[in-house]
Order: C-alpha cells, then structure tokens, then sequence
C-alpha cells in the first residue's frame, strides 16, 4: 500500500522546480445541508503535477467536497485558491470550468439521445456561437476517446447506445478536451472496465507530467495505491491528514478513516448477543435468515445492499413468510407527508379495524396507543399531519406500521438515518426486544458502529454482491472499513 | 421505409400524411390542383406554426412546454388589426419586426417565470394563457376586418408566382434551420435531454430555456401574421382554439414530451396529418362534430406506434454496433 516508487518521485521532482507550489488549495471549507453538517472544516493542498487521492467512508464529505470545487455547491465558508488566485465560491460548474477545473462525477452524465461528439464537447461553447471548430473537435474527441479506449466508438452514434464503461469514458473524455489545470475524478472508475481503467491511470501520469494537478477519489485501495502520490484522509467532514505515498500502510489509513477513539472493540454488549440461532426463515443468494438473530449489511454506498435487502423482500413474499420492509427514503417512500399518523400508521392493517363492514378510526387509534407506548413515539394527536412530528417519531409510526402486521422477518433500510440519538436508541432496544421474540431482523445501516454494537453478524457488500461475512467476534470498525475497501478479514 | 420509421421519430407523421394526402386526392381532385394550394397552404399555416411554436419549450425538458402559445397567435392577429392598422402602422416593414418582438418577449417572460421563478411551465405558461385571451377579448371586443389591400393579403395568396402561405411556414423552419448550425440547437437538446449532465458541463441552463421560450414566442407572432393573412380580420373569440390542437401535432410528430427528443419537421408533419384528416372528413361529409374523436383516435395511435418506435431503436443500433 502506497510504497515508494522511485520514477515518480523522481519524475515530479524534475518538474516542479519551475512551476508554482500549489495548483489548488483549499482552506477550512464548510458546507451544511439543512441541520446536516456535511463539510465541517476541509482543508486541501494539491500541488501540479501531483495525483491527490482523497480517501473517507460514507458521509465523510468526499463528494460535498468535489461539488464545492466543482461549483455545484457554494462552501458556506472557508477558502478556495486555484493556481495562487483566490476564488471566494464557484458560483456555477461553468465557473468552476472557466478556472481550470474539470470534474468527472461518480454518476454517468451523458445526454443519452445526442451524439457521442457532442456528449463529449458539450458546455464548451457560448450560447449561439462556436468555440472551437467542428473539426478540431472531432479531432481531438476522437483522439481522447482512443487514448481511453483503444479505439474511438463511432462519434455520431448516440451515448445511449454505448456500454456503461463508453460513457463513462465520454464523460472523462469531457474533461480531458478542456484541458484542465485540475483534474477530478471522484469514483470516476466504478463504471469503467479493467482495460479502460489501466488505460485511464497512464493518462493521468501524462497529464501529472505535464503539471496537472489531479484528485482522485476511488473505494479501492489498490487503485489508490496504483496512482496516488499523496493521499488525504477525510473523516466526519473533515480532513484528518495527508500522508506522502509511502508513508502509510493499509492498515494506517483505515486508522484514520475510522478516527483513533473508536478502537477497543465493543466487548460489553456481548451477553445480549449469545442466543441460540433460531430455526432458519427464509434463504436468499447464500443467506439464511434465522429466527432471532440480527443480520447487518453494510459496505460502500451503491455496492448493491440495497437492491439485495428489496430482493429479499421479494423472496420472502414469495416464500409465505410475513416480511415487512421499512424503506430508507423516509418522504419518498414511507410516509404519506400530507395524511395523519393514524392514517400513516393504520394503512397497510386496516383490514383488523373493519367493524360491521365499514372502518372504525377509534380501533386504529386504539392499536396505535399501544405501539406508542411501547415505542415511545412522542406525539400529541394521532389525527395530527405526520409532518408535524420530528424525524425520529416519523421514522417509529413507519416502524410501528409494520410492526402491526407481526412480520417474522423485519427487514430495514438504514432505519437511523437522520434521527436522534434519543430515537435511536429507543429503536435499538426495540430490535433487541423483537429478536428476543424470534423476529429474524435484517437492517443495512451506513453507520459503522450500528454494525459493530448490534449485529450478530454483516454481511459486507462489495460491486453488487457479498464480499464477506464477519461474524460477531470479529467485527470491528476497521475490519468493516478494511472489508470495505476490499481487504478480506483474517480468519 | 423500415429505416425511415426507425432512424427518424416523424417518420409516422410522414408516412400519415402522405397517405392522407392521397386520400384526399381521390375523395376531392380539386384538392390537388396547383390553383388551390395558395389557400390550402393558407389555411393550414396557423397550425402548422402553432405546432412548430410549441416545439423548443418542449425540447428543452425539465417538463417544458408553452400553452400560451395559441393565444399568442391571436394576440398578434388583434394587435396589427386592432392597433397596427389603425393608427398609421400600415407597412410590412414595420409592423413584421414589431410584432415578432412582441411575440418574442412575451415567449422570454414565460422563460423567466420557469427558470428564474421557478414556476412549473403548465402553469406558468396556463397563467399567460388566460392572461393574453384576456386582453385578445379587451383589444378586439368586436371582430374587425383588415384594410382592404393591405401588406398581408400577398402572404395569404401569392408572393409573385410563390404561395405566401408558405413563406410563413418556412421563416421558422429557416430560423431553426439556421440555429441548428449553431452551437444554441446543441445545447438546447443537451438541456431538454439530461439536464443535470448539461449544467455540470457547464451549459447555461436558464439561458438556454429563456431563449427555448422565446423562439416559441418569435415563431407564434409568424403564425399572428400567417393567420391574419388568412381570415383578414380580428379573432379574438377563437383565443384558445389552437393551443391543443397544436400540442396534438407535436406529440404526433415523434417531439417526446419529456424533452430532448424531436425537432420541428415532426411537428409541422403531425400538424400537416390533422389538417388534412380535417379536409378529409369534410370531403367524405363527415359532420365536423366528429373531428375532435378522430384527431384523439389518430393520436392514440401515433403515440402507440412512436413509443414502439423508441423501444426499437436502442436495440437495432446496439445489436449493429
């Protein structure tokens, strides 16, 4: 991990006698969304000539911090510099390009219906007028799409009928045209294939030769060792340190990815956690959900837990067992935001409240005050709006929806999300109830210590399928984070 | 034809109209004579331009689209009418700039409200929709007709040996013609077909859909003019006539409503189809009642067949690529 490779050092050396120190620095930049604080105090220096690797688990601020540069958002504070010259904010992505900085974004953005040539060159000429000349363009599009790809699709094809990894390459091709003095890339590889990759990091030991200074984001260690002459780690939206290549093992920036404090492993909890595994519920992909046991499924954003937590949904359904799912989306799929929380709780049970062939609200209300007590989910009236509770109370009525229909399995999407501790915590107390009852509970959680404190075991997502499971013994928030980064725990 | 159908989203709109276009011949041959193309042509100008009006808004996305197209038309047929001729404004080379400014700007005002405002285009645009019939109602209480000899009635006959009906339904498509070898029509189609691709590129989005708005505008005032030409009088009362219609041509000449896809060939082509299934209905005597049932039953069918033809596409190309 990140050795020592004397014909870079030697090669940057050369070069960077003659040229400014600093490509792009960045000074305590902070960025909130609402009540989230995304970005607390990032500091950045790139210098030219240079592959920056950027390095952090979910929510660090990795991708707040490409969008400040990249002037898709404006820092609430903090300073931006780019070649010496301080720009306060990027005011748009135009801007941002104006100064010499060109972002490939972890999404594929193309415009399907239009042309492979325009998909590479748009947004670089005025409103009516030209900038650079067709053939020019041509040109080069086509020799920066074979410089990616070995050779160049066809240029008046449309994106859409390109692969996944093609138009990830017209998007990086975008950026290559524009010539940059700062190069972005943020997960820019996922997308692309082995060959296209290799190809992609020559490139950028071209362009870091010619004095561009360049940040890469990537979740695979392996790439960053490959390319990275400098790497930051961020941490809790912040960046916690940058370490020269060489100076740090694997092992060292899972260290601080994770942060110093959370070290010693969780050894209190470990009473609650010795059951006897129940009998097995339902099978899915090579897991078995046993009765009373807690599943967590955890890894990277994007690697695909997600669509196997619904999948599993789906076969439980199938399989005649009493599923409930509990979505991640809060406001776009588990609640109805303009109804109230008897209605938001009673919908999917209103079959147990029919009375003489017509609903009777007094039942629903009735059964609710049961699970408000035993959820201790705050609320005034139960005809009240569910927007007028706070996230936590929302997050419990959805809970308690489903609780009502006696799942077997329980299955949730990152369930603490955006609520309180409080609220969390009374949520981790009911898990431990309902699995004492012989509920099987599988939750996908993006918090590290969700995992560690509750599971009985993870299951450790990587590109679309298990990468491993970790046992309860062996959790940990840097066996997690290492599982992540594509490490296998020792066994 | 296969490929026709395949590679060009109008290529329904074409193939409908060619056939209606014979249908027409063979229930009415009068309808093929040269004599009277210059008031067939005059009389299918209107929508035509309403169906080419409605396009950009449509093609830059973001749900884009311009109800208050149709009485625009009106509003620019009650203003050279009502306050043009009148009062001294009798020149062509006068009045033409002057009203496609006006129709121009009021297009921008609608492309402030979407962009700048914020106001979803449906209503924004259905706001200048009642807006402007209101002041068509205001302006040209009581129909009036046009000045005998005035500059329009050339562009509802013959300009020289050429059909001036005509020439009102080419100034647009000349205009778009024009843009499209600019870099505007690139990143109009940019905006309309992945938004979030084109603003991290660095498009100007807003810009570029005021000015989608304003193109429509620009091209309702040709089709204020085109209509006047026609009926040489004020028609305020059918304010509101043209806007679905319109929208009817678009959606049948292969222009996706979620932007991005199609173009103003389609759309003129899928206004030519429902205009001469009208002429054709009333040739065979079918009373006029029965046209809004036939215009929606053509439309059911057009969108099945362009939505089949979208499924294709992707597929043939990927398979030969």
């Amino acid at each position: 991990m990140l050795q020592p490779a004397a014909e870079r050092s030697a090669d940057t050396d050369r070069t960077s006698a003659s040229r400014p120190q600093v490509a792009l620095r960045v000074t305590d930049a902070a960025k909130s969304f609402g009540a989230t604080q995304a970005l607390r105090k990032a500091s950045l220096e790139v210098r030219p000539g240079e592959v920056h690797a950027i390095v952090g688990e979910n929510g660090s601020g990795k991708s707040t911090l490409v969008k400040l540069l990249a002037g898709v958002h404006r820092p609430d504070s903090g300073q931006i510099s780019i070649g010496g010259t301080t720009v306060n904010r990027l005011a748009s992505p135009k801007e941002s390009l104006r100064a010499g900085v060109a972002t490939v974004f972890q999404e594929v953005l193309v415009v399907e219906p239009r042309s492979v040539l325009e998909n590479v060159w748009v947004g670089t000429d005025g409103l009516f007028r030209d900038r650079t000349p067709r053939a020019l363009k041509r040109e080069r599009a086509t020799a920066a799409l074979a410089e990616l790809l070995g050779t160049a699709p066809p240029l008046d094809l449309p994106a859409e009928s390109l692969s996944l990894s093609d138009r990830q390459a017209c998007c990086i091709a975008r950026a290559l045209v524009r010539e940059p003095r700062i190069l972005i890339l943020d997960e820019a590889t996922s997308a692309l294939d082995v060959a296209t990759r290799d190809r992609l990091f020559a490139i950028l030991r071209r362009l870091a030769g010619d004095g561009v200074g360049v940040i890469f984001i990537s979740h695979r260690m392996d790439e960053i060792s490959e390319v990275g002459d400098r790497c930051t780690v961020m941490r809790s939206g912040e960046t916690v340190a940058t370490l020269e290549r060489g100076e740090a093992g694997a092992e060292e920036l899972v260290r601080l990815m994770t942060g110093a404090d959370h070290l010693a492993p969780a050894a209190a909890r470990e009473e609650a956690h010795r059951r006897e595994p129940g009998k097995a519920l339902l099978t899915h992909a090579g897991l078995e959900v046993r009765a009373g046991e807690m599943i967590g499924l955890a890894g990277l954003e994007g690697h695909g837990q997600d669509e196997f937590l619904k999948s599993l949904w789906q076969v439980g359904d199938q399989a005649g067992v009493r599923t409930a799912y509990v979505p991640r989306e809060r406001r776009a799929e588990g609640i109805f935001e303009s109804k109230s929380v008897r209605e938001n709780f009673g919908l999917p049970t209103l079959s147990q409240d029919v009375r003489y062939g017509l609903l009777s609200h007094a039942r629903t209300r009735e059964r609710l005050a049961g699970y408000v007590e035993r959820l201790r989910i705050r609320l005034h009236d139960p005809e009240d709006p569910i927007t007028t509770l706070s996230g936590g109370n929302q997050q419990k009525i959805v809970m308690a929806r489903w609780l009502a229909t006696d799942p077997q399995v329980l299955l949730l999407n990152d369930p603490t999300r955006g609520v309180d501790l409080g609220a969390k915590r009374d949520l981790y107390g009911l898990l431990a109830e309902l699995t004492a009852q012989g509920v099987g509970v599988v939750m996908l959680s993006s918090e590290l210590d969700e995992h560690v404190e509750l599971m009985d075991r993870v299951m450790v997502f990587r590109e679309s399928s298990i990468f491993c499971e970790i046992p309860r013994a062996g959790l940990s928030r840097q066996a997690l984070v290492s599982a992540f980064f594509g490490e296998r725990p020792n066994a | 034809m296969r490929e026709l159908l395949r590679s060009r989203p109008f290529g329904f709109a074409l193939l409908l109209s060619l056939a209606l276009l014979a249908a027409n011949v063979i229930a009415e041959p009068s309808f093929g004579k040269p004599d009277n193309w210059p008031q067939e042509l005059a009389s299918f100008a209107p929508l035509a331009i309403v169906a080419m009006a409605s396009t950009p808004s449509i093609l830059s996305g973001g749900g884009g689209i311009d109800l208050s197209v149709g009485p625009l038309v009106i509003f620019c047929n009650v203003l050279l009418i009502h306050k043009f001729f009148p009062h001294g404004l009798e020149s062509g080379w006068a009045a033409v700039p002057l009203i496609l400014l006006i129709g121009a700007a009021v297009g921008a005002i609608n492309g402030v409200l979407v962009t700048k405002l914020r106001y979803q285009p449906v209503i924004a645009t259905l706001c200048t929709f009642f807006i402007l019939i209101g002041l068509n109602l205001k302006f040209g209480a009581s129909p009036r007709p046009a000045p005998a000899g005035n500059w329009t009635t050339h562009l509802g006959d013959k300009v020289w040996f050429f059909p001036g009906a005509l020439i009102t339904i080419l100034v647009p498509a000349l205009v778009w013609l024009v843009l499209s070898r600019t870099a505007y029509h690139r990143q109009l189609y940019a905006v309309g077909g992945n938004q979030s691709t084109a603003f991290s590129a660095g498009v100007d989005v807003t810009a570029t859909r005021i000015v989608a708005y304003a193109l429509g505008g620009l091209f309702a005032a040709i089709g204020g003019i085109a209509l006047t030409a026609l009926v040489q009088s004020s028609q305020a009362a059918s304010s509101a006539q043209y806007t679905l219609i319109a929208l009817a041509g678009v959606a049948l000449g292969g222009t996706v409503l979620g932007g991005g896809r199609g173009g103003l060939l389609g759309s003129a082509l899928g206004a030519f189809a429902i205009y001469l299934m009208q002429t054709l209905l009333s040739a065979v005597n079918v009373p006029p009642t029965w046209n809004s049932v036939v215009y929606g039953g053509m439309l059911v069918a057009g969108v099945v067949v362009g939505a089949w033809l979208m499924t294709q596409r992707p597929a043939l190309r990927r398979a030969a690529a």
